[in-house]
């Protein structure tokens, strides 16, 4: 191999003394045995072995590259991709515009940036989703495994039971019209406890916290393959206030989103990250942006804004390699997310005040 | 966790000195560093650095926890989960009262009853559980100097006439009620910072901080560009402190807030009576960020508490009797 030494992951000192030696390629060390190389270089022969190990083994994953034909390297063609995409399964939200506005649900092996005011809805989105990327195949889910990572602390375990509660009826009521016995095999599967234990919850308290737990998953999510959905909820919290140095925020921010993408594309699941809303000062006005800078409205392929006006709550799908731009109606209802109704709910409140927020009024189910 | 000193997490001596020399102590400097960084100031090659950050991330991660166990967990935990404010219609809006782990805010104008509620959840918290009390001590940190302890003590007599039959029993009550009075916000934050020990010795159940607002109005201009983000840290410094306090100890933590005018439009006569964290009109100035922040603190954890009084009702000595309760 006729590749410099500069470019292999060898540790400084040992390269520099291997330079100063005179060698320059792969290929001249290639040829000596440890110890003659620690001899020569002047350093241990524990140092000279692994010198050799990395060498051989980045040379032995060149070759396949250069032969042109590789499984490491991932070449597709459009029409395989077109394939796959076809196959691919998304994550319903149980809002069916919302649903229809993302071309199906949260697709898998993307990244996706749900960004709102306090209150608006994005933790019970994510909480909805964990539930429902369990929601088994023949019921047209993705029947996988949620991963939580909270760094806010509004993970609230009794309103997940709620939320898993209506959805196993509303499967049940499916069920009902359908009779055949993969349904039925199916929803004894879905139980309160099988929903419950299949949502891994991290409860990060700063940004190292959360860098760390991030550069652990690729472990966890080897072990336990079948999740399909990481949520992190309250991306900006962590980076907002701890962080003075904006050039550090915004290294470690992107290395994230890096790490996000990859784990998306490696284990074929759907990233699902909630940011917070700032103000920014714009020729005298004032204007609701995403929180965490213009680089960061970079990191993830979909964006989702959700937004207050007057009563009623809407999404925005701002940003899609995919989908047309639009806006919908959404509500939460103790069932959950769901699609705003139809007619004009009235307020549940008897005073007067003008109150911007009010329950829906409760709906059986 | 994030401060935890690398020579815990099992390096070497002779790695934690060369990494000391670069100002690397403790975990939270080491994942800030880029693996090339690493490589650099390490002298160890890629494969050994990414050893090491597998070391220093495994000593910093949290626990896995799945739901279910989450679940079990606050069924078996002896402590209630909430805290009943025994005024039903809010109880039943707030499925049970004020929530054991959580933050919640009270809001309002001023003279509607803020304080009168914190004192009145005060009492509770010191009744016994079979009177829907925590049994506990309670911290009150005053911002405003607006606690006094003969209304704490004349909301207890008129309220439990049978319970506090005794001068004794309302004595052991009033000094189960601990008092701080911080009047800066570097005062407010460094006693939230020793509130854990105090929270640890004197089997504290419930936090009340009144108001935080007051000290942050004081001394933050909100028209100076460079106090904005003085005043967000502290909020946000304030918001984790008291969060992790909650969830720690289980304890619900009530805060109160004051309200902004916000007037809409061109109709100066009307002003909207609009809480800080709903106002969401572009016409506000510079003012809007901080609350904002303060606001996205209050995820699902902090349930907000619109208490809009009917100014002719009066507050009786025994306390509340109705309130009309906007939620959200």
């Amino acid at each position: 191999m006729q590749r410099e030494l500069v470019s292999f992951p060898l540790s400084p000192a040992v390269r520099v003394k291997l330079v100063a030696a005179g060698f320059q390629t792969a290929e001249d060390i290639l040829e000596v045995k440890p110890s003659e190389l620690s001899k020569e270089v002047g350093i241990s022969k524990e140092e000279a072995l692994e010198t050799l190990q990395i060498l051989r083994r980045e040379c032995l994953t060149d070759k396949p590259r250069c032969a042109g034909t590789s499984v490491a390297s991932k070449k597709y063609t459009a029409l395989e991709l077109l394939e796959q995409e076809h196959t691919q399964g998304f994550i319903i939200t149980f809002c069916s515009a919302l649903d229809n506005i993302l071309g199906g649900g949260i697709p898998l092996m993307k990244t996706t940036e749900v960004c709102g005011v306090p209150g608006v809805g994005k933790t019970q989105l994510c909480m909805q989703l964990a539930v429902d990327v369990q929601i088994p195949e023949c019921f047209g889910g993705v029947a996988g495994e949620a991963v939580f990572i909270d760094t806010e602390g509004s993970f609230m375990v009794d309103r997940v039971v709620t939320l898993a509660n209506a959805c196993i009826q509303h499967l049940h009521l499916i069920a009902g019209t359908h009779m055949d016995e993969e349904h039925q095999k199916a929803l004894e599967g879905f139980t309160l406890e099988n929903i419950l234990s299949h949502i891994y919850y991290f409860r990060c308290h700063d940004y190292t916290e959360l860098l760390a737990q991030v550069y652990l998953l690729p472990d966890f999510l080897s072990n336990h393959s079948k999740v399909q959905l990481v949520i992190i909820d309250g991306i900006a919290l962590p980076f907002r206030h701890d962080l003075d140095d904006l050039s550090l925020r915004t290294r470690l921010l992107n290395g994230l989103a890096q790490q996000m993408i990859s784990l998306a594309n490696d284990h074929r699941l759907a990233v699902i990250l909630t940011n917070q809303m700032t103000t920014k000062i714009d020729k005298n006005q004032a204007l609701l942006v995403p929180a965490l800078g213009e680089s960061w409205g970079h990191a993830a392929t979909i964006r989702l804004i959700f937004h207050w006006e007057q009563k009623q709550r809407f999404a925005t799908l701002y940003k899609s390699p995919s989908q047309k731009e639009s806006t919908i109606p959404f509500q939460i209802t103790p069932q959950g997310f769901r699609d705003a109704a139809v007619t004009a709910s009235s307020s549940q409140t008897s005073s007067s005040n003008l109150r911007k927020r009010s329950r829906e009024p409760e709906e059986g189910c | 966790m994030s401060n935890k000193k690398l020579r815990r997490v099992g390096f070497s001596q002779e790695l934690c000195d060369r990494l000391s020399r670069h100002q690397i102590v403790n975990c939270q400097d080491f994942l800030g560093l880029s693996p090339l960084e690493l490589m650099k100031v390490t002298g160890l090659s890629y494969g050994g650095v990414h050893e090491l950050l597998y070391m220093v991330s495994r000593a910093c991660a949290p626990q896995m926890q799945t739901a279910y166990e989450l679940k079990m967990r606050r069924s078996n935990e002896q402590s209630p989960a909430f805290l009943s404010t025994t005024l039903s219609a809010l109880d039943e809006a707030l499925h049970g009262g004020v929530a054991c782990g959580s933050l919640t805010e009270i809001t309002g104008p001023p003279g509607c009853g803020k304080t009168q509620f914190c004192m009145m959840m005060s009492v509770l918290a010191t009744l016994p559980t079979n009177m829907g009390g925590l049994e506990g001590t309670v911290v009150y940190v005053d911002t405003e100097s607006a606690f006094t302890a003969e209304r704490l003590v004349e909301i207890a007599e008129c309220r439990f006439p049978l319970y506090f039959n005794t001068e004794e029993k309302l004595l052991l009550m009033s000094s189960k009620v601990h008092l701080h009075r911080e009047l800066s916000c570097e005062a407010v934050l460094q006693r939230l910072e020793s509130l854990e020990e105090e929270i640890i010795s004197k089997g504290v159940k419930l936090v009340i901080v009144d108001s935080i607002a007051s000290v942050v109005r004081k001394e933050f201009d909100p028209q100076l560009q460079g106090n904005i983000k003085e005043r967000n840290k502290f909020l946000a410094k304030q918001a984790s402190l008291l969060k992790y306090l909650a969830e720690e100890f289980s304890l619900p933590v009530i805060l109160t807030n004051q309200i902004t005018t916000h007037l809409s439009g061109a109709l100066p006569s009307q002003a909207d009576l609009v809480s800080p964290t709903d106002d969401l009109s572009p016409s506000e100035g510079p003012g809007r960020k901080q609350d904002l922040l303060w606001a996205s603190q209050s995820e699902y954890l902090k349930i907000l508490i619109l208490l809009i009084l009917n100014l002719s009702r009066k507050v009786g000595s025994k306390g509340f009797h109705e309130w009309e309760v906007i939620y959200h």
